[in-house]
Order: structure tokens, then C-alpha cells, then sequence
């Protein structure tokens, strides 16, 4: 081939790529990475009531944010978080170690069954833990009909509920990686360590957990990254003592109209959001290939 | 010993089923209930199913979310294979930045997306309402779909194409005529995602639907946080577990091929 057909060639390809990528660059260039720029331009105090533009930039909002109840906010949503994280991996690791390693060959079916209750969309799935807990739900009814309890129970509108709903809510996303890191599980591994005399729980820190790590990191992040900005839940099923970022966030832009406090507020969610997840993933992960 | 344990997994998976299964099942029972009240059983009635289906709001709801969701999946579904394919065939500068452009949306907290976009139309002066709502949902189904088309083409056969072009035929008829058959399924599933993301959608349509659109989503939330709880919900629940059901029949079908 001479160099005139190959720089035919070559450019051809280049028009191919361009042709097949702009589209999605464009769209996500207007529709998404122009919105965040725009969110930092409010959030510097560079938009002003009459949305003109202009070159000032102040801190004045970042300032407010720690004079604000802001923080105590921010500290809370992190707890839950990190609780809902905590309890699911817990409660998962268990389970998905039953179904990829002791099931046999229902396991796939034990999934799918996993799967199932998150056709019913998330304000659904919601809404049936308030059936539950509510004053007259089923639970107080049922207590209150065999006369264990005078009174009805508040089991809502505290900070227990909003972690149930978390956990109930966010579990198979814990257990999807976590399967699918154990389903690789080479177990002659477990069987050499057994026979080289390691017992159950030896086997178990040394050989189990270490190799399921990716799956307890996947599986972290996607649970504690839609935990951590929730709103929903904590506006279902929680009351004041359980008011989370989403909700600052949501009562900032949608009730009180402050553009700009919003605006840092969420800055400050996005930093620490990748913050947490940077850090997680070069320490727990250890940089591996997450199993999502 | 080992017996025992075995034993005892598995009586704790059991728990945990029963845990993602009651809430659920509690919806289906009482959506069945001829009470006004939450929690006493007083007979089998379908009174829920006739007020729900007699309720114009939510029909107009359903009516909305389909024509978003039908309109994000058309859209992702191009989009995320025409950038599936050039991710997978090609390799150009910039690669590395798309492909991690691509994972922002879905990583990044759902609702300062939502609230970026809700500036974004301020600042623009773009009306809210079904278009702007739509438009947020293909951003991030564009990733989600690109993700699980790309996934598929991974270990797709070009022998095939070479085939096709050494029989004459050119770019575009050997793309529509036997790439994309054959990676259909991929861009279905991919599609499929789209839809439900979209279709499942809250805080993103909460805060780009303006005041006159209302999606199934919306509805609900109307209507669950109104204080008193409503048996409606628990009839439409039922009926979203039904269809769902029907449609992983379908999915099943189509990953098995």
C-alpha cells in the first residue's frame, strides 16, 4: 500500500470516529458537563438574582455553609451512609456466600429471586415499609389486636426507619457484586488452605476475604454513593432528627429558591463524594478491577 | 460441623428472603382488601383496582412516563451503540476522557445532577416540562446503555463482517445487515435499561418537571406523602410486580439467545 492510500485510509477512520462519538460528546457536553459548570459559576457567587454573568467570585457561600446547620447535616448523612454500608455488607456477605458457593445449581434462580422485589420501583418498595410502620400499620395493629402493646408504637419519623429503609432498599446492591466476586471463587484454594491445616475461620480471613475484596468494594460504593445523597427515604419515613443532604439540597433549590447556598451545598456533596470514593478504592480495593 | 454450618447459612439466607419478601407480598395481599384502613383484613375486593383504573391523574401520569421513557430508550439506544462501537473498534485521543466521561452520571449523587440541570434550564431560559424532563433522563441512559452495549460486542466475531465486505458488501449494509442482527440482543438489553431507569426515575423528574407535568413516579410520591396512606398504592404496586415480571420473562428469553 502506498503512503496516499494509507493516509486515505487513515483519515476515513478518523471521520468514522468522529462521525460515531460526536453525538454523545455533544449531548453530554450541553446536558451535562455545561450544567455543572454552571452550578460552580452559582456556587462562586458568579450568577447573579438577575442571572447575569459576572467576574467576581466570592466564598461567601462556603462561608455560610459552616455557619450553617449545614455541616451537622452533612455529618449525619455520612453516618447513615456509612451504617447503611456497614449493616449491608454484613447482612450480605452471608448470603451471597451461601448462593455462590453452597447453593449449587440454583444458584441462579437464589439470584433472580434477589433481583425480583427491585421490579417494584423504589417509592413502592418504600411506601410498603410505611404500611408497616405506621401508627395503624401492620404491625400495631397486629400487637395492639393481641394485647401486647396499649398504645401504638412510633416506629416512624425517627432514624431507625430511614436506616431500614436504607438497608431494605440498597441490600441487593450489595449482594450483586459480592456474588459475582465469590462465584469466581476458586475453592480448591479454600480446600489447600483446609488441608494444610488452617481452620475454618483462618481460611476464612485469609483466603475468603481477601479475595472477595473487589466485590466488598463495588459493592460498598454502590451503596453508599446513592445512600449518602438520599432523599426519598429520609422524606418518607424520617422526621426532623433524620433530615440528610437530599433534603437540604431539595428544601435549598425547590422551597427556599437560594441558587447559590444549593449550589455550594452540592459542590461540597460532589468533592467529598469522589473524595470518599478515591480514597476507598486505593485502600480497600487497592486499586483492583472493580466487579460490577 | 460443617454440616451444621452449611445448616445454618442457609436457614439465614431464608431470613433474609423473608425480609426482601414481606413488605412486598403485604402490598399484594392488601391491595385485595375491602378497607379503607391499613392493616384489617375485611374481605376480598377489586375496589382498589377500579378506583385506580377510574383515576384520569394517574392514567395521564402513566401516559407521560411511557412517551419519556419510549423517547430516552429510542435515543440511548442509538447513541450507546454508535459510542459502544467506537469505544470497542477504535482507539483515538481523547478515549480515556470519554470513556470516564461516561461513568460520571453514573456515579456522581443523583440529585446534583438533578439540581445542575434545573440551573441549566434557569439559566437558558428553557421551559420546563416534558421535554426537559426527557432530556435529563437520556444524559445519564446514554451511559448506562453504552456500558451493557460494550459489554456485549466484547467478544463479537468479526470473521463474519469480513465475510460480508469480501462479498461485496459495503459499510452500512454490512452494519445493518449482519453486525446488528447479531448484536441486537445487546442493544435490547441495553435499551431495556434505559427504560427502566427512566421509567423508575424521581429526583432528576422532581426537579425538571415544572408544575404542569406529572410522571407515575410523581404521582405516587404525591400520593404517599399526603400523610394518610393510600390502599390505591398498594393496587398499583401489584399490578408494576405483574408487568415486571412479564417483561423479565422476555429479558430472560432474550439473554438465553
Amino acid at each position: 500500500m502506498n503512503s496516499l492510500t494509507q493516509s486515505r485510509v487513515r483519515k476515513s477512520r478518523r471521520f468514522t470516529v468522529a462521525l460515531l462519538a460526536s453525538p454523545t460528546v455533544i449531548y453530554l457536553a450541553i446536558f451535562f458537563f455545561a450544567p455543572f459548570a454552571i452550578v460552580l459559576m452559582y456556587a462562586f457567587g458568579m450568577i447573579d438574582i438577575l442571572r447575569q454573568f459576572q467576574f467576581a467570585v466570592t466564598l461567601d457561600f462556603y462561608l455560610d455553609f459552616f455557619n450553617s446547620v449545614a455541616p451537622y447535616v452533612f455529618g449525619r448523612s455520612l453516618l447513615m451512609a456509612l451504617a447503611t454500608t456497614a449493616v449491608c455488607l454484613i447482612l450480605g456477605y452471608p448470603m451471597s456466600y451461601y448462593i455462590a458457593v453452597k447453593s449449587g445449581r440454583r444458584k441462579e434462580t437464589l439470584m433472580l429471586l434477589v433481583i425480583i422485589p427491585f421490579w417494584v420501583s423504589f417509592l413502592l418498595r418504600t411506601y410498603a415499609l410505611m404500611t408497616i410502620l405506621d401508627v395503624n400499620g401492620i404491625i400495631n395493629v397486629t400487637l395492639l389486636g393481641l394485647g401486647l402493646i396499649s398504645e401504638p408504637l412510633s416506629l416512624m419519623y425517627n432514624m431507625q426507619a430511614v436506616l431500614l429503609g436504607m438497608v431494605y432498599n440498597y441490600l441487593p446492591f450489595m449482594i450483586l457484586p459480592l456474588y459475582a466476586s465469590m462465584e469466581k471463587l476458586d475453592k480448591s484454594l479454600l480446600e489447600a488452605a483446609g488441608s494444610l491445616g488452617a481452620g475454618p475461620a483462618r481460611s476464612f480471613l485469609h483466603v475468603t476475604l481477601p479475595l472477595t475484596r473487589s466485590g466488598i468494594g463495588a459493592g460498598s460504593i454502590l451503596v453508599f454513593v446513592p445512600a449518602v445523597g438520599e432523599f426519598i427515604i429520609p422524606q418518607l419515613l424520617g422526621g426532623t432528627e433524620s433530615f440528610m443532604i437530599g433534603n437540604l439540597i431539595w428544601t435549598l433549590f425547590l422551597k427556599a429558591r437560594n441558587l447559590w447556598f444549593g449550589s455550594a451545598v452540592s459542590i461540597i456533596l460532589i468533592a467529598l463524594v469522589v473524595l470518599l470514593v478515591a480514597v476507598y478504592m486505593k485502600y480497600i480495593t487497592r486499586g483492583e478491577e472493580m466487579a460490577i | 460441623m460443617k454440616k451444621a454450618w452449611d445448616k445454618i447459612l442457609q436457614g439465614y439466607s431464608l431470613a433474609l428472603y423473608f425480609f426482601l419478601y414481606t413488605p412486598i407480598l403485604i402490598m399484594v395481599v392488601f391491595s385485595f382488601n375491602d378497607s379503607k384502613l391499613l392493616a384489617v383484613w375485611r374481605g376480598f375486593s377489586l375496589r382498589w383496582y377500579e378506583m385506580l383504573i377510574a383515576d384520569p391523574t394517574v392514567w395521564r401520569a402513566f401516559y407521560n412516563s411511557i412517551w419519556v421513557a419510549s423517547l430516552t430508550t429510542i435515543v440511548s439506544m442509538v447513541l450507546g451503540t454508535m459510542t459502544a462501537f467506537v469505544m470497542i473498534r477504535h482507539s483515538f485521543r481523547g478515549k480515556s476522557i470519554l470513556d470516564s466521561s461516561l461513568y460520571f452520571p453514573v456515579v456522581i449523587p443523583e440529585i446534583t445532577e438533578a439540581l445542575s440541570l434545573l440551573l441549566f434550564y434557569v439559566f437558558t431560559g428553557i421551559p420546563l416540562g416534558a421535554l426537559t424532563v426527557a432530556i435529563g433522563h437520556i444524559a445519564f441512559s446514554i451511559s448506562y446503555a453504552t456500558i451493557v452495549i460494550r459489554a456485549r460486542l466484547v467478544g463479537f466475531d468479526r470473521s463474519v463482517e469480513e465475510a460480508a465486505k469480501s462479498l461485496g458488501a459495503n459499510e452500512l449494509r454490512t452494519f445493518f445487515h449482519v453486525t446488528l442482527p447479531l448484536i441486537l440482543p445487546g442493544v435490547i438489553a441495553g435499551g431495556l435499561l434505559a427504560f427502566t431507569v427512566s421509567y423508575d426515575d424521581f429526583i432528576k423528574t422532581a426537579f425538571t418537571a415544572g408544575p404542569g407535568f406529572q410522571t407515575l413516579p410523581l404521582r405516587i410520591y404525591a400520593m404517599a406523602s399526603r400523610g394518610g396512606v393510600s390502599p390505591l398504592l398498594n393496587a398499583l404496586a401489584t399490578i408494576t410486580l405483574v408487568v415486571s415480571l412479564g417483561l423479565a420473562v422476555v429479558r430472560l428469553r432474550l439473554s438465553k439467545t
